[in-house]
């Protein structure tokens, strides 16, 4: 497919992320050095899940419930490892303001914390595109294009790209809203996070369905979409409240 | 989906070191890694190509028309094409092969867009009228007759001696079906299907165009290989031949418009198994040393391509060299060369044709004996007739080559044809043993007979291009006459005679391992004497001469065919010794010789007077590590009319396909790309503006 695909595909897969790197993440440092440790940390849980289910893999049906029971396991473990993940960061949140009352400087504000569940929420977006797209990327460059059987209609490539992309904007926003979820207590985010992921996952399965990519991918970008206005209503919602009380002591 | 498919993959692979076998439904097989996705993506198609070779004056064959490979989307040739649109690889079904090429070869406009071209071989061939891509008379030039117009191939167009500055490729039998996988019914949306084809020659590479050049330039190598000749019973080294030589010669090589897919079943193999045989036969005679002539058998290579073999064995002789020590050219009295005999089968029996040539005399003597031969057959009914005399002369065979040197010779061809080749395939591809179309014998057979063509059934349940009882019915009548031929004027003992008896069952093994790929030369009779070094398929190519040309008896580079014939012929002419020693090389007795040297159990050593004589062209001289060109010798009229055939040299060959997108493809997922990355940049900056206003709001 050449290399101008090749570097379309990449772009396609991780535009958003480098977008967010470079204009949000890149200049404090402590926000990459937080999306490299949560990038290896969502590494660490799929290898714990691999190792749970090395018995049972391959899965040799061609019915789709087996696939599901994996996914429902794998997203269950993963949105736990997420409490884990903000337990962390609480207590990291707490050490980084008792330092700042020592030496006198000002606490996390609000926008810090929600700056650092963002790259969180990247580092596993981020893991997540490398591993299932970028690393099947090489032949891409190459001048053959490659359908599956299942999905003659769009190229492997380019379905690999919009599902990372998906994904991405899911994971990222994902960890903006859980955070704030827990913090502040409130059951309906809580609960969003952990549907919106299942459900991600949950329509992936269409693909396996012959042309089914093409009802599957344009429903992972309306979930994708959902995440993303969800979070930026909760962010703006947060904000502006928060300023609220802030003015009015 | 595959996505899916590929994380459960990927997470397997991340914690087991064995491979999963996928592919439990076929069609979709699960990919593991990304060398398993190039795979799925990159169709490499087993395939036999046409490469490029050159002679004095030129080039012919195929290339690739520059240093790099060549891929254009395929097109499959329909019957009322006028032209090509683009440059494209042309995709063709065998019976369009002959009016294809003779098209681009004259057609500039059409030639210009054929990019590449695949053969595809029809599952039921429906050539009833034949196909050869040879000349309508083959070699021509060496004929000692001037009537260079007679036609004795008739369905000859000569399309393989035609250059071609495209590749083509035949594909193989198993790859017709990822073939109608991949091509559909003309299906030209994108994503288009495309073959890339890699037929770097180093002639067009370095731009020498003919063989003295690239031989100059080591570019090619010449064309040639190891002709065998064994005497029965062993000549006596230390005393010098006084008997006169009844020589029996049968050539070994074929060509064909796909380098290695020349199997030459009918011509000349059938010929070399009739011979192979009637060695064997004449082995069980006890009391050959007392007859009047010496019975010499040779097996000669590189005859298609300018009797490289027969032209060089004469030089060979005339110079006394080692590899003919034993020989003298002045004493061989008659030459019987056994051609293409494996279709002689006519109502009632078989049919062979005498081709003479020379000198009267002689000729009537090798007549009479096959005569007689034919008589004391009986009633296995093979007849032999002197054939027409309104042929210009002997048909295209070595026996050419030894007239044109030496007049007074005397020889007859043996062949299954009379005034044109019943070859209907000759120097085709398609000269096999097996032809997928099923054909019922309607005639009236013999009962010996009916269990040979039933048995032959079974082995192949098709027409078979070659028949066994017309190559044992050849054998047999041979024995006989070089038998009587040998006897000279003294009488004939008949009883001898007709002990004289063909096996039937070696004529099959034959066919099977030397023109067929299923047992080929992974058969057991094969399997006694070498261990075959390139495959189970037998090519009867010609090949290039790698060696450096020397006395040596233990070539380096001697290929398959050439060594068993060896061993074979070592063994069927051998007077064991006692006591068999186990060897691999040499022989502590001088003029033994190791048969079987290279089978894991060692070989043996016997007497056999069977030496290997190189084949390549008389007008060349290895000098100084590079082939020269000689000027042709004035005195031998075959040296300014030999081409001199190199084959140039290559590096890789091979043929893939694989689907492109078209470039407004490309051009729009780049778009796409930068659009996405912009567009998200956007937002976050606007997104940022906004909540820095929310946030410095007091």
């Amino acid at each position: 497919m050449t290399v101008a695909a090749g570097v379309g595909y990449v772009l396609i897969a991780l535009g958003p992320a480098l977008s967010l790197f470079a204009s949000v993440i890149a200049k404090k440092p402590f926000l990459i050095l937080t999306l490299l440790s949560s990038t290896l940390f969502w590494l660490i849980s799929l290898i714990i899940l691999a190792g749970a289910w090395r018995a049972f893999l391959p899965v040799k049906s061609t019915e789709l419930w087996p696939y599901s029971i994996l996914i429902l396991t794998s997203v269950g473990f993963q949105e736990g490892i997420r409490i884990g993940f903000w337990r962390l960061f609480k207590k990291m949140e707490d050490m980084l303001n008792a330092f700042a009352d020592r030496v006198s400087k000002p606490r996390l504000f609000l926008t810090d914390k929600m700056l650092l569940a963002l790259a969180g929420g990247l580092g596993h977006g981020l893991a997540h595109a490398v591993f299932f797209c970028l690393s099947l990327l090489t032949p891409a460059f190459g001048p053959a294009t490659f359908y599956v059987d299942k999905c003659p209609s769009i190229p492997f490539f380019l379905i690999s790209a919009i599902i990372a992309l998906g994904f991405v904007i899911i994971h990222t926003f994902s960890m903006v809203i859980a955070f704030n979820g827990y913090t502040e207590g409130k059951r309906k985010d809580q609960i969003f996070v952990p549907f919106a992921h299942l459900i991600a996952a949950l329509i992936t399965l269409i693909n396996l369905v012959p042309g089914g990519c093409n009802i599957g991918l344009p429903l992972l970008c309306i979930m994708a979409g959902t995440t993303l206005y969800y979070s930026w209503q909760l962010v703006w919602r947060r904000l502006t409240e928060h300023q609220t009380t802030r003015s009015s002591d | 989906m595959a996505r899916v498919r590929v994380f459960l993959a990927v997470l397997f692979l991340l914690f087991t070191s064995s491979p999963v076998h996928g592919a439990d439904n076929g069609s979709d097989s699960v990919l593991e890694s990304v060398p398993d996705l190039e795979k799925a993506m990159y169709l490499n198609l087993k395939s036999y190509p046409c490469v490029r070779l050159l002679n004095l004056l030129g080039e012919i064959g195929c290339s690739n028309p520059g240093n790099d490979k060549i891929s254009a989307p395929i097109v499959r040739l329909k019957s009322g094409t006028i032209s090509l649109a683009r440059p494209s690889t042309v995709l063709l079904q065998e019976e369009q092969m002959q009016d294809f090429f003779l098209r681009v070869s004259g057609d500039m406009e059409f030639s210009k867009n054929v990019a590449g071209v695949l053969v595809e071989p029809s599952e039921t061939v429906n050539m009833s009228s034949g196909f050869s891509p040879a000349d309508k008379f083959p070699q021509s030039a060496f004929a000692p007759y001037s009537n260079t117009s007679y036609e004795w191939n008739l369905p000859g167009s000569g399309i393989m001696w035609n250059k071609y500055d495209f590749p083509v490729f035949l594909l193989a039998e198993e790859s017709i079906s990822t073939l109608k996988e991949i091509v559909g019914e003309g299906n030209e949306a994108s994503p288009e299907n495309v073959a890339e084809f890699d037929l770097v020659m180093q002639t067009t590479k370095l731009g020498t165009h003919d063989s003295e050049t690239c031989l100059k330039d080591q570019t090619c190598l010449p064309l040639g290989g190891y002709s065998v000749w064994s005497s029965l019973p062993p000549i006596n080294i230390s005393s010098t031949v006084t008997k006169p030589i009844v020589f029996a010669v049968a050539s070994f090589d074929s060509a064909s418009f796909f380098r290695d897919r020349s199997l030459g079943a009918d011509s000349p193999i059938s010929g070399l198994i009739a011979l192979l045989t009637a060695v064997d036969a004449l082995s069980h005679v006890n009391h050959l040393k007392n007859l009047k002539k010496q019975l010499v058998f040779a097996v000669l290579t590189g005859e298609a391509w300018g009797y490289l073999g027969s032209r060089k064995f004469l030089q060979e002789l005339d110079l006394g060299s080692d590899s003919i020590r034993g020989l003298s050219s002045s004493m061989i009295e008659q030459i019987v060369e056994i051609g293409s005999v494996g279709q002689s089968l006519g109502k009632g029996g078989t049919l062979f044709y005498a081709h003479a040539g020379g000198e009267s005399s002689g000729t009537k003597v090798i007549l009479k004996a096959l005569e007689d031969a034919s008589e004391s057959l009986g009633s296995d009914n093979v007849k032999v007739k002197k054939a027409s005399s309104m042929n210009p002369g002997i048909p295209p065979s070595s026996l050419m080559a030894f007239l044109r040197k030496n007049t007074s010779a005397s020889g007859i061809v043996l062949g299954d044809f009379d005034s044109a080749f019943s070859n209907k395939f000759y120097h085709s591809h398609l000269d096999n043993a097996c032809k997928l179309k099923i054909f019922f014998f309607k005639r009236k057979i013999t009962k010996k007979m009916f269990f040979l063509h039933f048995y032959q059934v079974i082995f192949c349940s098709t027409t078979a291009n070659i028949k066994t009882s017309s190559v044992a019915a050849a054998a047999a009548l041979v024995a006989r006459a070089l038998y009587i031929i040998a006897n000279g004027d003294a009488t004939l003992d008949l009883m001898a005679l007709n002990d004289i008896k063909v096996n039937v069952s070696l004529v099959e093994e034959l066919v099977g391992c030397l023109v067929t790929c299923e047992p080929g030369l992974s058969c057991e009779l094969v399997g006694r004497y070498i261990s075959p070094s390139n495959g189970d398929c037998p090519s009867h190519y010609v090949g290039v001469f790698q060696d450096t040309p020397s006395a040596s008896q233990k070539p380096s580079y001697v290929d398959d065919t050439s060594r068993f014939l060896w061993n074979f012929l070592a063994d069927m002419t051998s007077a064991t010794r006692d006591g068999t020693d186990s060897c691999t090389g040499d022989c502590s007795n001088v003029g033994d010789v190791c048969i079987g040297s290279e089978t894991e159990g060692g070989g043996k050593c016997v007497i056999s007077t069977t030496r290997y004589v190189p084949a390549y062209s008389t007008r060349l001289k290895y000098e100084n590590n590079i082939w020269h060109v000689l000027p042709a010798n004035p005195s031998d009229p075959m040296e300014s009319v030999d081409p001199v055939w190199t084959e140039s040299y290559w590096n890789t060959i091979g043929l893939r396909v694989y689907k492109v997108e078209s470039p407004l493809y490309d051009r729009l997922v780049l778009a796409g790309g930068v659009f996405v990355t912009f567009a998200s940049y956007l937002a976050v900056v606007i997104a940022r503006t906004q909540l820095a206003k929310v946030v410095k709001r007091d």
